[in-house]
């Protein structure tokens, strides 16, 4: 009977989850390397009670899923030599707090105590083999190429694991600008790495503030009809009642 | 409403990038300055649904899941090394470090110091200290009857006594290098200490090695881009305008649901 109320609330539930991830993706709207999250609805059609007269089977709303835009985000010219953008669908490997490899589109990178490369957060930046890259304590040019090799003054040192997925929404984000992956990457072949430069975050932001109000209204609507119901059982309890 | 504190975070990173932004500009013109740059980071995700669970007995699974992320924070505020512009002042004692390198300056507690502010000036005994009056290691000291100064791009002081025709030669500046200059910790006045993650200094003569060399006369300036600072500034203060946003919004939401009886 408040089938209407519940149908309502269902859809509540999923515009919080929805409003939470909108306010994720702007929080992170000068994240280097971060890629907008988006909600997926689904329809749950509930068992019609009156199996006889199937004609009005209720349908509820919930957040099956979500997705990553995988758009590129604006580069950002920032002139220093350890600051990369991944130009194409490529991720680049990075050690992983546990000792696996996480990858990241992030590009900021620093030196270490020992001169190895490493993300801001500490997590050193892995070669092809998946082993540390560490700068010698006496260069003084660090040049790093569109296939991701780096060189100093004195030759080559390594190249940076710069890896493509299938399906990157297999990927799953693990905080630290780092995404973790259920099976290893192919080696790119369709991404470069551009020195100097660094990926925006791809959220964008009046996307993100039409669909906050957006949510808001669709909230605040959804409010109304509930009260509205909520009105009609009164009067029909009231109506009943009085004998 | 997780929305409420996400939108807290955004708030709290896009300050701390304003106090970073302003900083630097602060220091424009503050001769050796490095600017500094504030690095976001997404936080934690939650897992609601977990991306790869099963969905059915047949073994499909859930394509992506539904995490929801936490917000962001800043992950670290580092220095940019780059080199800044070069200034003329024609002050014999001016020194600006083309290239790599920092300047080794005695502290009064003993311990060594780094600076890219080469400002240095001569005391009451005739040594090289810099503007707070440091001792600028290794120690020079300038004889009172020397009528001209000259510091080559090795750091060799050379001086032209009065009453003599050959120059005298005093000793030499030596620089330090670190393998990550980034680690350096800033104690102000221009000035750094070592620390572990910035790793132990090589000293050498400059213009040799890795060094860079000397150029006497000139200082060098902050590398502080003003154009850059001020777009990011731009970018930050609209960012953070919008997070208040997210927080007005989440605060209607809850305030719709309180309104219901």
């Amino acid at each position: 009977m408040e089938n209407s109320i519940y149908l309502g609330l269902s859809k509540q539930m999923v515009l919080r989850t929805n409003m939470n991830i909108t306010a994720n993706n702007i929080a992170n709207v000068n994240t280097p390397g971060y890629r907008g999250q988006n909600t997926l609805f689904a329809e749950f059609v509930s068992k019609q009670r009156d199996i006889d007269n199937p004609k009005d089977p209720l349908s509820f709303v919930y957040d099956r899923g979500q997705y990553q835009v995988t758009d590129e985000g604006p580069l950002q010219m920032t002139e220093n030599p350890l600051d990369i953008a991944v130009v194409g669908p490529g991720f680049i490997g990075v050690q992983s707090p546990g000792g696996g490899t996480a990858y990241s589109r992030a590009g900021q990178m620093e030196l270490g105590p020992g001169g190895e490369l490493r993300t801001p957060s500490g997590h050193p930046i892995l070669n092809e083999g998946g082993a540390p890259i560490t700068i010698p304590a006496n260069a003084t040019e660090i040049k790093i190429d569109s296939k991701g090799v780096i060189s100093t003054q004195d030759g080559q040192i390594g190249r940076i694991q710069l890896v493509e997925f299938a399906n990157v929404q297999e990927l799953e984000a693990m905080g630290d600008n780092l995404y973790t992956a259920p099976a290893p990457g192919t080696p790119a072949t369709q991404s470069t790495i551009k020195q100097g430069y660094l990926e925006g975050s791809n959220v964008q932001a009046v996307l993100e503030m039409t669909n906050m109000i957006d949510t808001l209204r669709n909230y605040q609507s959804l409010q109304s009809m509930m009260q509205t119901e909520n009105e009609r059982l009164r009067t029909a309890i009231q109506r009943l009642t009085r004998t | 409403m997780r929305s409420l504190d996400i939108g807290a975070t955004g708030m709290m990173a896009q300050q701390m990038n304003v106090d970073v932004i302003s900083n630097n500009i602060a220091n424009m013109t503050t001769t050796g300055y490095k600017r500094q740059r504030a690095a976001f980071q997404d936080l934690i995700y939650q897992n609601i649904d977990r991306p790869g669970s099963t969905s059915s007995d047949a073994g499909t699974t859930v394509p992506s899941g539904i995490q929801m992320g936490l917000g962001v924070r800043t992950g670290a505020v580092y220095r940019m090394t780059g080199q800044g512009a070069i200034q003329i002042t024609e002050n014999p004692l001016d020194m600006a470090i083309t290239g790599e390198g920092y300047f080794q300056i005695e502290l009064p507690s003993g311990e060594t110091a780094y600076t890219r502010d080469g400002t240095f000036q001569v005391n009451e005994n005739g040594e090289i200290v810099t503007t707070q009056g440091y001792l600028v290691q290794p120690g020079i000291t300038v004889p009172e009857d020397a009528i001209d100064v000259d510091i080559n791009e090795s750091g060799e002081v050379i001086v032209k006594i009065s009453g003599q025709t050959t120059m005298q030669n005093l000793g030499q500046i030596e620089l330090a290098s670190f393998v990550n200059p980034v680690g350096l910790e800033a104690i102000g006045d221009n000035l750094f200490l070592e620390t572990e993650a910035s790793g132990a200094p090589t000293t050498g003569n400059p213009a040799e090695d890795q060094f860079g060399s000397i150029r006497q006369g000139a200082l060098e300036q902050s590398n502080v881009n003003v154009v850059e600072e001020i777009t990011k500034l731009i970018s930050a203060q609209r960012a953070y305008e919008m997070n208040s946003n997210v927080i007005s919004t989440s605060d209607e939401m809850m305030q719709t649901t309180s309104q219901l009886r």
